[in-house]
């Protein structure tokens, strides 16, 4: 099972790690997707730091995952 | 039993006799015909737009010579990480705005010091004040102020590590413990303050003076900024007064004094006063942590999350490797099945963060080492023991992120056990505190862009048998350039003084990144080693030819004697080989070249040194004061090489590390550094300093030279934390913040006292 | 502001020069007389590089003003070597390791001498407070009185030089 990034197209094995990929590079094309999709890179990015746990990562990750037929 | 002829033995730094006699000139003190001085007009706002700037009054002084601002620069906006233009943010002599306290707004050169500075009095500048955000966690909030337009929420850049199952991790865990700690800043503080001379000619070149910890980079920057080619711009950094991480970037001395060369065809020198070393130059980045770490009753480490604030100040700069490196280096040195670290930079309107010695590895040990501890402590466990059971071992993949070559690990732990029983029974108000750690060898990362070998090295050998070493790598007084001879002689088969090291000249040697990341001992003593291996090759086939050995026989070099490997006694004079190699070659001198660049070694670095330190601390409960009575590091660099160097290295280290404990503070107020001097920012001095010992672990680095590993800047990693491990076992108390001052342990004592009573 | 006449001896040379009175004494080794050995590494008295010997004692040349070594004899780090042979304290440092960059060397280096001149048998800790004042960023100390240890247990005797 394999996930592709939706702007930039880089594969990884897990939604998670796409999710990932997606925060770190943090560019302008990247989090442009992200708002798209109905939710705020910057917000999901300050609750991932503010709070424990997981749960921004988890919401991109399901949204990627959504994302990949369109692909 | 040494095994080796040079390596490892008692070398005299090779430069010694330089700096011994007062006979090495550094940009402090050079001196060029028709010379200019230059002083900087910093900005005392923290935020504003710059309005106007009206120079004509101080062009009227006599022995003015001229006055740039932005205007007169490209406007070019520059960074070290010249992969990623986003992150390019800084134009030193900024255009349009200003972003913290100190920053540069116009430059002056005059014919005397005392004129430029007179001049910069004169100079009207025309601020509209904007409103201005100091720390991170103000900065991310929806109404501050925007410091770089397009980073929402003053969001510089963000790093995230993970591997495993976090969250099942934490769920397979019996204890939980989760703390928040805030890491201070720390200068540089080199003896040399940033000093830069330019000079620009009519041949449309510029040569620059420059205290840099890389000529390379200095190079490659200018001809970025000034519009110039690399090959017009020439970089001269003979002798360095300390760099620790402060001088490998583009800084206000280089750039002002170029701009203004190149605008009045003089040559323009520019050197900080203390005080401006102190609040316009980078200095540590202050970190804020969040850590909530799961164990096992037996103390078998399952998960780790790390939530990470670093005040980034108003530009990248190095900013974005300290944000990764801490992350990283905060599972070091253990294994963990599940590990998550977000780091967020964040941009304010205060001094901008960036490298510095440990390249944010001493603020991740100083929360890491002290909440394993105080784990320990919790669960009744042997912190020691704990510790070993949870460590990084040889061939251990860190998942994702790097192989583990060589690691002595538990043979430091072994020896500081030793060292804490020899010990035995301490006296009242002392006690000792442990801290592991483990550091890079050097950086895999390319972020600089260059299309250049990481390290490089030309060894060519004269008629007399003398050597020239041409380096990239940069002597900032760690003993690079003795290291590099060393690892030279040991191939060659000469001795130290048969080699002449040329470096910090762009002109004359090869590029290399430089005196940073603790990356020349394995980077660039792997481009010697080649090189001087190429150079011997070609010498030994005159040997092989005129002693007519057998074809299974192997030739070598060792201490200037050319010889049979398996027979040694029959062999030729390293002298007489060179004269008739000279000969045979039509009178060309065998010239030999290596270089180096680490492939697909991991995320992070070839080479990882590890160690374990124990510092014996004394503390009065009185003055809350502390005293660092003692200390052991039981550490493992590989081979070491330079014998004084390495001892040398890791004293300094200790010394700085000590400081960034509980000497060192840098208090702001709105953005103003309130103690920019030498009087009241506090440095250890002789009578602070204890004995510092090392026990070397005897371990070997195969991507190493010799199996050499890094050595310098991994020993300014556990010092923080074991001072704040010494007072809590001294104490009691669990110190969040560091520097740890005085007034912070009376007021935990207080606190503790209140809690006990309260409890009765 | 007219400048006045100051004679001082430096490293054994008498000099004659005409001075602004507001002149420190560490410009006018350095940037008059040429002694660039003698560095400075603050502006507030507290680091050492500026450390030189005015008639025996060891003085940090940035707190004084050039008028004031009238008639003065100042040994800088340039006087310690004799036409090439090293003083013992220089040598004691480069068997030690005694400097990495260098640049507070020449101030350690003559508050170490000043101080076993008065001192020739220092215990550690008098030795940590003759040095107290110089600041070092590279090596911690620890080496450069390991350095005049070695010179006050008379190492380098034979080489005796004044």
């Amino acid at each position: 099972m394999s996930f592709k990034c939706p702007v930039c197209k880089k594969e990884w094995n897990a939604s998670l790690q796409v999710a990932r990929h997606m925060f770190g590079t943090g560019d302008k094309p990247h989090k442009a997707w992200v708002d798209s999709q109905g939710l705020s890179f910057i917000d999901l990015m300050i609750e991932q730091a503010t709070t424990p746990g997981n749960k921004s990562y988890v919401t991109l990750a399901e949204i990627i995952e959504k994302a990949q037929d369109k692909l | 039993m040494n095994k080796y002829a040079v390596i490892n033995t008692h070398v005299h730094n090779v430069d010694g006799i330089a700096k011994v006699t007062g006979r090495a000139t550094y940009t402090f003190d050079v001196k060029l015909p028709g010379m200019l001085y230059g002083k900087i007009l910093r900005s005392p706002h923290p935020h504003a737009k710059i309005l106007n700037i009206d120079a004509s009054r101080a062009l009227k002084l006599p022995g003015v010579i001229g006055v740039v601002t932005g205007k007169d620069t490209l406007g070019v906006k520059q960074g070290i990480w010249r992969r990623y233009k986003d992150l390019c943010d800084e134009q030193i002599l900024p255009v349009d705005k200003v972003r913290y306290i100190g920053e540069p707004v116009a430059a002056v050169a005059a014919v005397t010091e005392e004129i430029a500075e007179q001049a910069l009095d004169l100079i009207d500048v025309e601020y509209e004040v904007l409103p201005a955000v100091f720390e991170p966690l103000d900065a991310i909030k929806k109404d501050a102020p925007e410091i770089h337009e397009g980073f929402e929420r003053n969001i510089n850049v963000t790093r995230h590590i993970e591997w495993g199952d976090v969250e099942t991790a934490f769920e397979e865990a019996d204890y939980i413990r989760e703390d928040w700690f805030k890491c201070g800043g720390q200068a540089h503080m080199c003896m040399e303050t940033r000093a830069a001379v330019s000079s620009y000619t009519p041949e449309g070149k510029l040569t620059v003076y420059s205290s840099t910890q890389s000529p390379y980079y200095m190079q490659g920057l200018l001809a970025g900024v000034l519009g110039l080619k690399e090959g017009n711009i020439r970089v001269i950094s003979h002798y360095v007064g300390g760099g620790f991480g402060g001088k490998f970037e583009l800084d206000g001395a280089i750039f002002c004094s170029a701009v203004l060369s190149m605008k009045l065809f003089r040559p323009v020198k520019i050197v900080y006063t203390r005080e401006e070393d102190f609040i316009a130059t980078k200095r540590r980045t202050p970190m804020y942590y969040y850590v909530r770490t799961g164990v096992k009753k037996d103390g078998t480490f399952c998960a780790r999350e790390a939530k990470v604030f670093t005040n980034g100040g108003a530009y990248t700069g190095m900013g974005a490797t300290a944000l990764y490196l801490t992350g990283f280096f905060h599972s070091f040195p253990y294994r963990w099945r599940g590990y998550r670290y977000d780091g967020y930079r964040v941009y304010t309107n205060t001094l901008p963060s960036t490298s510095m010695r440990g390249f944010g590895a001493p603020q991740a040990m100083f929360c890491s080492e002290q909440q394993i501890e105080w784990i320990a402590a919790d669960l009744g466990l042997d912190p020691i023991e704990m510790r070993r059971k949870n460590g990084h071992y040889p061939g251990y993949e860190v998942p994702g992120q790097a192989t583990i070559a060589s690691c002595g690990l538990d043979q430091c732990f072994d020896e500081i056990q030793k060292w804490i029983k020899g010990k035995g029974k301490l006296p009242e108000g002392r006690a000792i505190g442990i801290s592991a750690c483990g550091f890079m060898s050097g950086g895999i990362f390319n972020w600089f862009d260059t299309p250049y070998s990481f390290s490089s090295a030309v060894v060519t050998i004269n008629q007399d048998g003398t050597v020239e070493l041409y380096v990239g790598a940069q002597e900032i007084g760690q003993g690079s350039n003795t290291t590099m001879a060393i690892i030279c002689a040991e191939t060659l088969g000469v001795k130290v003084e048969d080699i002449k090291v040329h470096s910090g000249d762009t002109d004359h040697c090869p590029a290399d990144l430089g005196a940073w990341g603790s990356r020349q001992t394995l980077m660039a003593g792997n481009a010697v080693k080649m090189a001087a291996e190429d150079a011997k090759k070609q010498l030994l086939e005159f040997a092989q030819a005129k002693m007519g050995i057998n074809i299974v026989y192997d030739l070598d070099i060792k201490n200037r004697w050319v010889h049979i490997v398996a027979r040694p006694e029959r062999g030729m004079d390293y002298f007489e080989l060179v004269k008739e190699a000279l000969r045979g070659k039509d009178g060309q001198r065998i010239v030999g070249r290596g270089y180096y660049t680490p492939h697909r070694k991991g995320m992070i670095s070839p080479a990882y040194s590890y160690m374990l330190q124990g510092v014996e601390v004394e503390i009065d409960r009185e003055t809350g004061k502390i005293k660092l009575i003692d200390s052991l590091t039981a550490h493992d660099c590989g081979q070491p090489i330079n014998h004084l160097g390495l001892i040398g290295q890791l004293e300094g280290a200790f010394s700085m590390a000590a400081g960034y404990g509980y000497l060192e503070y840098m208090p702001y107020e709105d953005g103003k550094l309130m103690n920019p001097n030498l009087v009241d920012y506090k440095v250890i001095r002789a009578t602070e300093m204890p004995e510092a010992a090392v026990a070397e672990i005897d371990t070997y680095e195969p991507e190493g030279p010799y199996g050499a590993k890094e050595a310098g800047e991994g020993l300014t990693n556990p010092t923080a934390a074991a001072i704040g491990n010494a007072i809590f076992h001294a104490l009691g108390l669990q110190m969040k913040e560091c520097p740890i001052r005085p007034e912070m342990i009376l007021k935990a004592l207080k606190e503790k006292e209140e809690k006990e009573k309260e409890g009765k | 502001m007219e400048k006045k006449l100051l004679r001082l001896t430096v490293n054994g040379q008498e000099y004659e020069i005409y001075i602004n009175p507001k002149t420190l004494l560490v410009e006018v080794i350095r940037d008059y007389l040429g002694f660039t050995g003698t560095k400075r590494g603050c502006d507030t008295v507290s680091c050492g590089a500026c450390t030189v010997i005015i008639n025996g004692m060891s003085v940090k040349s940035c707190s004084v003003l050039a008028m004031q070594a009238e008639g003065a004899k100042i040994t800088t780090v340039e006087g310690l070597e004799d036409k090439g042979k090293l003083h013992p304290i220089q040598k004691a440092f480069l068997d030690h390791g005694a400097y990495q960059c260098g640049f507070c060397a020449p101030g350690m280096l003559m508050s170490a001498k000043a101080l076993l001149d008065e001192n020739p048998n220092p215990t550690t800790w008098e030795i940590r407070e003759g040095i107290e004042g110089n600041i070092c960023r590279c090596t911690g100390y620890n080496s450069i009185v390991r350095a005049v240890e070695a010179v006050a247990k008379g190492n380098y005797r034979e080489e005796h030089h004044e």
